[in-house]
This record gives structure tokens, C-alpha cells and sequence, in this order.
């Protein structure tokens, strides 16, 4: 059942922003899922994460409920205040590490809730993270063609040691699969593209996307036969590296399985250029998740600014000193004001994404942010103290309903575990009373 | 900082009787210089090294190892001629204990899968065109002796190692299916060479134990030590003449091994220790990523950057091919410069804008990786020197000495509160804090003797504040380390140097972080590799010769929950 799409061709060349210059094609075919619950818009997720911290004292408000004001951190705010709710006081216990490493402790902790083992490589482990839970749901009802997507902007350095004895994989993460495996994220806009949409094959009839199933199919069989008798002849460490490729094959197999099926006819739009100033990159990287909402190609998306303790120099903001410098502040008024302009250009991009979430309209004619969750954080409260207490959290769009935004909640020592019990909740995950280290329910005063 | 043998091997006894020894090694008065030492001597003495002689060596064990995007690239480059670098695509690789192909921190994610399946039907694809996988002529009536032909050849190069009957077997399924869906006997063919790239025997080095859950060591088999060889110093597959060596079953005498080493580092594929080893050892690839602030050090440009990353490339380079002891990279005397990087370390211009190999006799100031741009770069905070991220990067690169990390809520230098406090007065500042003191009397002098290199690697005579240049280090003995040359003898003379260099190239040639249990090994092929001559072939050899390159064990850890 095809149905034309509400988007009106200007709101999806808008929405395609500079990105784009596209052939967009008529159709906005709805997923599979659409088919199956067409009169309900998805909710989606997305996390925007920050490193390093947030200098509080501008960013917090001082008004409670719905007697809030944009502080100077927040202002770029000011055009969605009414679609944002900020929650102070929250804490993440599991973020603290064993001695030193707060960021890679706090970051591998940032979703998960769950301690990170220390260690350099050996034993990595860490817990499944709740964009990953709410993904495996969607997963198994098919929902959409990408279960979630993983995006940054930061390869990372590749030299030395991440945090005090932390593996770089804490550092560089917040999706996790399960405890021993991190998602790896993407960090070249046009790599994503090319994976939203390279590989679609538009006129294919019937018969030849049968075709191209049982070819691909026979591909997965053999290499999982190949895998399976290998397998009997590991030893348990080596089994478990296994198990992430069976783990990988399964969900190959899933997006073979899924072939033929118009899941998305977003066309062929053209790809982003090959910028590397992290404004462009993060602009385009903001682009690419609303489009993949629009087109429904997933619904839980993870986007990580810069990797745990970044030290990225903002010059474009007038700043010669490091960003993870600067988080030390030491109670200076100067890394002071430094923090305060990185931190407002972070929640400018956080800021462009929810704008465009509230321009863009989904299948149904709904804005995609009102059935969405936009939800931004760091793995610290400050960068000097490390700590892990009262985390800068911001939720943008109601979820459904869920969220009652344009407040300012206070849920001072709360776990964000129940934060994420909520969330997952209202992303329709059933059954999840507790999460993580110190999830126990969720959290109150969400819905207002 | 790390579980590795930094943790035991307590840098504060460097910080202490250590110092006294060295320094009395400092005074000598003729500078070390690098040269190429005579022939290996024909019958290598026994090598003892204390405390360790009644242990016996566990050679521990490498985990599933899957290729990095490096190696992926390679191998591919290698097996299929295909040089379009398919693995940029693929998601940065995240690295554990220094390097990025450490196989416990190598994870394989659906997305890596999804771009391993796409990479394997571009690369069939192109091949197929190229004409560089068909040894034979695909009869549409009767295809399989020679898809057998194909596939076979193509397996056992892919996989590294001789394919059994079944797997062939199993490999030509894809023909039946696709005459049934009516396509000719190449597609089918495809199908089959694309199931090879996405094998685990592909993607992963596969390494097995006779009894996984024995922790008795066993010698790996010959094609495991093949790929271990070539993706230690090729960072791919083995060649076909270290195949039929492993088939053969040549590679089992040291002679043979060492034979193959010397052939394969004079093949230009041994460019990979530069790119990989030496630039994750030495923090070159840190340089793409470095901002010094354009306000103050405008003078730093892409030019530069690529010069100096060159640079440094260009002397590990030298001592790959020309066997300089490893040791003198700390001094050696000569370095490689182009026009523009001449220019910014005052040296006379080579005319030219590729570099030339010049002389550094009249220069100490630029020798050895200390006087290197890319270090001095890397190590430095975006708009200031940092003596302390430089004096860490000696400690933990080169002496495997690196102290703790700091507590929290003192990390990072305090801000130029005082513009006109020079960096020692800021540096003795911070050591002031009691809780500071211990780690930064050993980690600051270090970093302070090299005050003279700007944030850009330029030599200097005054700081930004105008004040002079003090680069004097005060070691824990009340030694004092007078700038550059001093600190290069220090650090040369550290007995710890040559067993730092064999941990850190161990620990790439494995792929495996080094722990207390591998310190008598790390000992024992540190001394064999100076005992031979100490040039980086020396220690690439005593590697490769030692049971922890040749063998591997079982483990019996508990099945994970």
C-alpha cells in the first residue's frame, strides 16, 4: 500500500538542507511498519552527546517548572524553548571510575549505566545501552531497514592511551551492543550517506529482488557455516570475538532478508562534500539524521560531537586553548568564558536538529519532533572536578506525549537510569522496570 | 595509567637510585653518535638476563584478530591489486595499549559487517573486470573444473592457508543456484569470491589451539607464523614465496625465519612499520589532528604539517633500511628536510621541496626524534609548550616509566595567571602542591630541558612573555639536566631504553598489550636484540626468533557469563 507523502517537496529540499541538491523523488513510501500500524507516526530517539562537561552556572536555570528562562547557554534555544524540558540534578553512579579516567568511565557508563571494567584492551566490559534495547525492539518488529545508526564527527587520534588506563573503545563509544561490544560509530558524513542510500536498487522488479535475496543469502550461509565450525575450535576468549560475528551476520541477514522491500524511496539524493571543519561535518551529520527519520530508515540514532576528553581547539570561536584544557578551569574566569562559548555552540547544533525535527513533517503531516525524543548530555557535570552528579540533560519533542516540555525539572541525586526507563518506555519497549546499575523505575514528573 | 609493565615497574625507582647511575653515564664527553655497527657476530652468545633464568617463558596468547582497516587494505591491495583503500569507508578502528591492532579492542559491529559485505562486492566486481582472478576459461556447460580452479586458488591466498576439499566443495554452491535462477556460470563464480572476503577466515588472522583449554604452550603452525610475520612488518598477507615456505614447512629454523625477515624488510611493503608501528610509537599520526593557535604560531601550516610527519617517517625509514643501532634515534645525526622545514628549524635550505637527507654535525639542537617538529608539535598544548605532556611522552614511549595519571581536580597546567612567570616558575609552581610533587619531579625536568623547541618545534631563546628561555630540569637527585643534549644523554644512557622499544614493538608485533607475565620475555629479547647489534633489525629479529612470536597457548578462562 502506497500512499503519497505529506512532505511537500519544498519541506524535503528545506529538510535536505545544504546537503542536498536532489533528484527527490515523488514518493515518500512509508516503511514496512508503516503498513502495519499506519495510523500511528514513530517515535524516534536520538542522543547528542557532549565531552567534557558543561560549565553549569550559565546553563542551568534558575526558575523551577514552567517559570524557566533561556540562560546565556541555553539562548540558541530561544525558537524551540517551548519544545525543550531541562532536568537538573541528575546523577550517573556507574560513570565514576576505579581511580582516574572519568571521561572514558563516565562516556562507556553515559547510556549503559553500567561501571566500565578498567583495562587497556583485555576484558573489555562495559553493559548494553539503551538506545541498543529500544533498537533491538524495533529490530524484531522490522520497523526499519537500520535498526539505529552511530554517528560522530571525531576519528580520535589513534595514538596512546584514551583515560588512565581505560580502553579507547569507553572513550570513543556510548552505543554498546552488549558488554563486550561497542557500536562503532561513523564519522565521514558521505560513508553515511552511501549507507542510507547507495544501495538502493529503484525499477528492481519482483523476481530480481528475489534474485539479489538468495544471492546475498547464499553469501551469509557460507560464511556462517565457515564461522560454525570454526567456532568448535576456539577457546572461549576467542568464542566470544566470534559470537560478535555471528551477531553481525544475523543482522546482514536481516537487511537480506528485508531486500525487495520498498522500505525506503527517499531517492537518490546528492551526497555531502567531503568537508572536514566540524561545522560543516556536524551539520551535515544534523541533516543526515532527519533525513533518516523522514525517511524512516531508522528511528534510534546515537551522534557523539567529539570523543570522551576531546581537547579540540575551537578556533572558529576565537579560542586558542584545548577543549579538555579549558574543562579544567581551576576557577578561572577566562576558561570560564571559554567553556561558555564552546558549550552554546554544542547546544547550537543540538539546537539546528531540533529545529529542523520541528520543520520537517512525517508521513502523516506531523512534525517529526513531536513524536520524537531529542535528548542531550556529557558524561560529567564539570570538567574540573569530574563530577558525576547533576549531569547536564536536555530532552527535546514529547515523545508521543510522554514528555511535557518547556520546564525546567528538578530531580536532584535521581539515577538517569530512570531517566532511560522512561525513554525506552515511551519508545514502546514493554517490560523495563530497571536499567543498568541503580535503574529502579521511572522517573517522576516526566509527563508533568 | 596501565595494567602493563608500567604498573610494576615503579617509576619512582627511576626517580631514584636509577638517576644516580645514569647521570654518572651523562658526564662522558664525547656525544654518541649514530652509526652502522659490523656484522652480526657469527655464533650469538647465550643470552642470560637476570632474575629470569629459572622461568619458564609463557608465551600467552593473541586473541581472534581481526584485520584493522590498515591491514584490511593491504591484504586487499595484495590479493586482488585493488589499491581504491576500500577501509576509509569502514569506521575508525579503536586502539588498545598504543596501537590500532590490538585484537581485543578490535571489535566487529553490524555497520563494520554491512561495509565488509559492500566492500566484497565492489572489490569481486572490479577484480573480475580487471581480469586478475579467471585462471581459466568458465565452460558455460561445464564450469566446475575450473570455477574449482578459482576458487581454490583464490581461498588459499585469501585465507592465508591450504583450503580443504569440503570448503572448495562448499564454495561452489553459488554456481547451482545461479544457473537456477538462469545466469551464467560467473556469477555464481562471484558469489563464491565475495563468501571468501566476508569468511571469518578472511576477516579475522585465525590462530588455533590443539586444546583450546590448555595453557600448555605449542608452536603456532607454520601459516599462522606466516601471517604473523607478514602483517608484523607488511601489515598484510603473506606473499606467495612465505605461503610455499609454510608449506614447505621451512619456517621452522631460525635460520629460515631470520631469511625471511631480511627479505621482507627490504621489500618496500615494509613501509607499513613506518606508517603504522613508528607513527602510533612515535605519535606521528597525531600530527594531522594537531591546531597550533593560528594567532600565535601562524607559522605552522599543511605544508609544515607534511614536512614534519615526513621527516620523522624519513629517519625510522633510515634506520629500517640502514641498520642504525635503534638506540640512536634519541640522537641520531642527520635528519630529513625539505625548503620549508629547513627554514622553520634555521637549518641551511637543501633547495629543494622534497627532503633531502642532511647532516646534523653542525646542528645537535635537531637531533634525534627530539629535534623532530612532529614530536615537539604533538606533545604541545595548542598555544603554549606542555613539559609535562613532553615529559610523559619520554617516559611512557621510551622508558615505559609513566607515572600515574594526576588526581582529579589538578589535571592540566594552571592558566598564564602571571603572563610574566616564565614556565619553569610555572612548572615549580604546580610541583608545589604536595600531591602533585611526587609524579612531576621526574616528569618535568624532562619536558623542561627541551623549553628551547616552541609549541611548533622552532628553537627558541625567548618564551611568548619575552622572558629567556630556562631549560633546565631539575632531576629528583638534584641533578640537573641542561637542555636538549643533556636530556638525550639521559635518556640514552637508561638501561630501560632498549627494553621500553622491545615492549612497545612487541606489543605491535602481537597485537597484544604486554603484562607483568611477558617481562621476563621483554627482558630477555631486549638484551638478545643489543647483544646482536642493537640496530631495529636486530630487535625485529629477536622478536620474530622468540617463543612469544613462534608460540601460543590455550586458555582456561571461564565461559564469560
Amino acid at each position: 500500500m502506497s500512499r503519497k507523502p505529506s512532505l511537500s517537496r519544498r519541506t524535503v529540499l528545506r529538510g535536505a538542507g545544504a546537503l542536498l541538491a536532489l533528484p527527490w523523488l515523488e514518493q515518500m513510501l512509508p516503511g514496512a511498519a508503516r503498513a502495519a500500524a499506519p495510523s500511528l507516526s514513530p517515535k524516534r530517539l536520538a542522543v547528542f552527546y557532549v565531552p567534557n562537561g558543561i560549565h553549569m552556572p550559565k546553563w542551568t536555570p534558575t526558575g523551577t517548572g514552567p517559570a524557566w528562562e533561556l540562560t546565556p547557554t541555553l539562548q540558541p534555544l530561544a525558537s524551540v524553548k517551548s519544545d525543550v524540558l531541562v532536568i537538573s540534578g541528575l546523577a550517573n553512579d556507574a560513570g565514576r571510575p576505579d581511580g582516574d579516567g572519568h571521561h572514558a568511565a563516565g562516556t562507556a557508563a553515559l547510556l549503559s549505566c553500567t561501571k566500565a571494567f578498567k583495562t587497556e584492551g583485555t576484558d573489555l566490559r562495559a553493559g548494553i545501552s539503551m538506545d541498543q534495547v529500544i533498537a533491538n525492539h524495533l529490530a524484531r518488529q522490522k520497523a526499519t531497514r537500520f535498526a539505529s545508526l552511530e554517528l560522530g564527527i571525531d576519528a580520535g587520534r589513534g595514538i596512546g592511551n584514551c583515560d588512565s588506563g581505560y580502553a579507547c573503545p569507553y572513550a570513543n563509544n556510548i552505543a554498546w551492543a552488549g558488554p563486550h561490544t561497542p557500536m562503532a560509530k561513523e564519522v565521514v558524513p558521505q560513508a553515511v550517506f552511501d549507507r542510507l542510500f547507495g544501495g538502493t536498487h529503484a525499477g528492481e522488479t519482483q523476481a530480481q529482488a528475489a534474485r539479489r535475496r538468495a544471492y546475498g543469502m547464499s553469501i551469509i550461509d557460507s560464511v556462517r557455516e565457515d564461522a560454525t565450525v570454526l567456532q568448535r575450535r576456539l577457546g572461549t576468549t576467542d568464542q566470544r570475538k566470534l559470537d560478535e560475528y555471528f551477531t553481525s551476520v544475523r543482522d546482514l541477514e536481516k537487511q537480506v532478508d528485508a531486500m525487495g522491500t520498498p522500505t525506503s524511496a527517499c531517492g537518490t539524493p546528492t551526497a555531502p562534500g567531503g568537508d572536514e571543519d566540524p561545522r560543516a561535518k556536524t551539520k551535515a551529520m544534523m541533516d543526515l539524521i532527519v533525513l533518516a527519520f523522514q525517511c524512516d530508515l531508522t528511528r534510534v540514532v546515537t551522534f557523539m560531537l567529539a570523543n570522551a576528553r576531546s581537547n579540540k581547539v575551537y578556533g572558529f570561536l576565537g579560542l586558542s586553548g584545548g577543549h579538555h584544557a579549558y574543562s579544567h578551569h581551576q576557577h578561572v574566569s577566562s576558561n570560564f568564558d571559554a567553556l561558555a562559548r564552546i558549550d552554546r555552540w554544542e547546544v547550537e547544533q543540538y539546537a539546528y536538529l531540533v529545529r529542523r525535527l520541528k520543520e520537517v513533517k512525517d508521513a502523516q503531516g506531523v512534525p517529526l519532533l513531536d513524536n520524537a525524543l531529542v535528548y542531550f548530555t556529557s558524561e560529567i557535570e564539570d570538567g574540573n572536578g569530574h563530577i558525576h552528579k547533576n549531569l547536564p540533560v536536555l530532552l527535546a519533542g514529547k515523545g508521543g506525549g510522554a514528555i511535557a516540555t518547556d520546564r525546567h525539572l528538578r530531580a536532584p541525586g535521581i539515577p538517569i537510569a530512570n531517566l532511560y526507563i522512561s525513554l525506552m518506555r515511551a519508545m514502546g519497549v514493554p517490560n523495563v522496570n530497571t536499567f543498568g546499575a541503580d535503574g529502579t523505575q521511572e522517573l517522576a514528573g516526566l509527563g508533568g | 595509567m596501565t595494567s602493563r609493565l608500567h604498573e610494576r615497574r615503579r617509576w619512582l625507582g627511576l626517580a631514584g637510585t636509577g638517576c644516580l647511575l645514569l647521570l654518572a653515564g651523562c658526564k662522558g664527553d664525547s656525544p654518541p653518535s649514530a652509526r652502522v655497527l659490523p656484522e652480526t657476530p657469527q655464533d650469538d652468545p647465550p643470552i642470560h638476563v637476570t632474575g629470569c633464568e629459572n622461568t619458564s617463558i609463557d608465551p600467552g596468547r593473541v586473541t581472534l584478530h581481526r584485520l584493522n582497516r590498515a591491514e584490511y587494505d593491504a591484504t586487499v591491495r595484495d590479493l586482488l591489486g585493488d589499491t581504491t583503500h576500500p577501509a576509509r569507508a569502514f569506521p575508525v578502528d579503536d586502539h588498545g595499549y598504543g596501537f590500532d591492532n590490538n585484537a581485543d579492542v578490535l571489535s566487529l559491529s553490524p555497520l563494520l559487517m554491512e561495509k565488509y559485505a559492500s566492500a566484497a562486492e565492489a572489490l569481486i566486481e572490479s577484480a573480475w573486470t580487471r581480469g586478475t582472478l579467471s585462471t581459466c576459461a568458465l565452460d558455460a556447460a561445464r564450469p566446475e573444473p575450473c570455477a574449482r580452479d578459482i576458487l581454490s586458488r583464490f581461498a588459499r591466498r585469501a585465507w592465508r592457508r591450504p583450503v580443504t576439499p569440503e570448503e572448495v566443495d562448499r564454495l561452489l554452491r553459488p554456481l547451482a543456484l545461479a544457473k537456477q535462477h538462469g545466469d551464467p556460470p560467473e556469477v555464481g563464480v562471484k558469489l563464491a569470491l565475495r563468501s571468501v572476503l566476508v569468511s571469518p577466515h578472511f576477516l579475522f588472522r585465525v590462530e588455533t589451539d590443539p586444546e583450546p583449554g590448555s595453557k600448555t604452550p605449542h608452536k603456532v603452525s607454520a601459516f599462522e607464523l606466516a601471517s604473523r610475520l607478514s602483517y608484523f612488518l607488511w601489515s598484510s598477507m603473506p606473499d606467495e614465496a612465505l605461503l610455499q615456505a609454510a608449506e614447505q614447512n621451512k619456517l621452522r629454523t631460525p635460520k629460515e625465519l631470520e631469511a625471511q625477515v631480511r627479505r621482507m624488510l627490504a621489500d618496500p611493503k615494509a613501509q607499513a612499520l613506518v606508517s603504522n608501528f613508528a607513527g602510533q610509537w612515535l605519535f606521528t599520526r597525531a600530527l594531522d589532528s594537531a591546531e597550533p593557535d593560528p594567532t600565535l604560531y601562524g607559522a605552522f601550516n599543511d605544508t609544515l604539517r607534511r614536512a614534519m610527519r615526513q621527516e620523522t617517517e624519513l629517519v625510522f625509514q633510515e634506520f629500517l633500511t640502514s641498520d642504525h643501532k635503534l638506540k640512536d634515534l634519541v640522537d641520531a645525526p642527520f635528519t630529513f628536510v625539505n625548503d620549508a622545514l629547513a627554514a622553520h628549524y634555521g637549518l641551511p635550505l637543501p633547495g629543494s621541496t622534497t627532503p633531502q637527507r642532511v647532516d646534523l654535525s653542525e646542528h645537535p639542537e635537531r637531533r634525534g626524534i627530539f629535534g623532530h617538529g612532529s614530536l615537539l608539535t604533538v606533545t604541545s598544548n595548542s598555544d603554549r609548550t606542555s613539559p609535562v605532556q613532553r615529559g610523559v611522552w619520554v617516559l611512557e614511549q621510551l622508558l615505559c616509566s609513566a607515572p600515574p595519571p594526576p588526581p582529579p581536580n589538578v589535571e592540566g597546567l594552571p592558566p598564564p595567571v602571571n603572563p610574566s612567570m616564565t614556565m619553569k616558575e610555572r612548572m615549580a609552581l604546580h610541583r608545589s602542591l604536595p600531591q602533585c610533587q611526587g609524579c612531576h619531579r621526574m616528569m618535568d625536568p624532562l619536558g623542561l630541558a627541551l623549553e628551547n623547541y616552541d609549541p611548533i618545534g622552532r628553537w627558541r631563546l625567548k618564551e611568548v612573555s619575552g622572558a629567556p628561555v630556562d631549560a633546565t630540569g631539575d632531576l629528583p637527585d638534584g641533578n640537573v639536566l641542561n637542555g636538549g643534549a643533556d636530556m638525550r644523554r639521559f635518556v640514552k644512557a637508561d638501561p630501560k631504553l632498549p627494553e621500553c622499544m622491545t615492549e612497545h614493538l612487541l606489543t605491535y608485533a602481537l597485537g597484544r598489550g604486554t603484562s607483568e607475565a611477558d617481562e621476563c620475555a621483554v627482558r630477555l629479547i631486549a638484551a638478545t636484540a643489543e647483544a646482536r647489534g642493537g640496530r631495529l633489525s636486530d630487535y625485529i629479529l629477536a622478536i620474530v626468533l622468540s617463543d612469544h612470536f613462534t608460540s601460543r597457548r590455550g586458555d582456561t578462562e571461564a565461559q564469560s557469563p
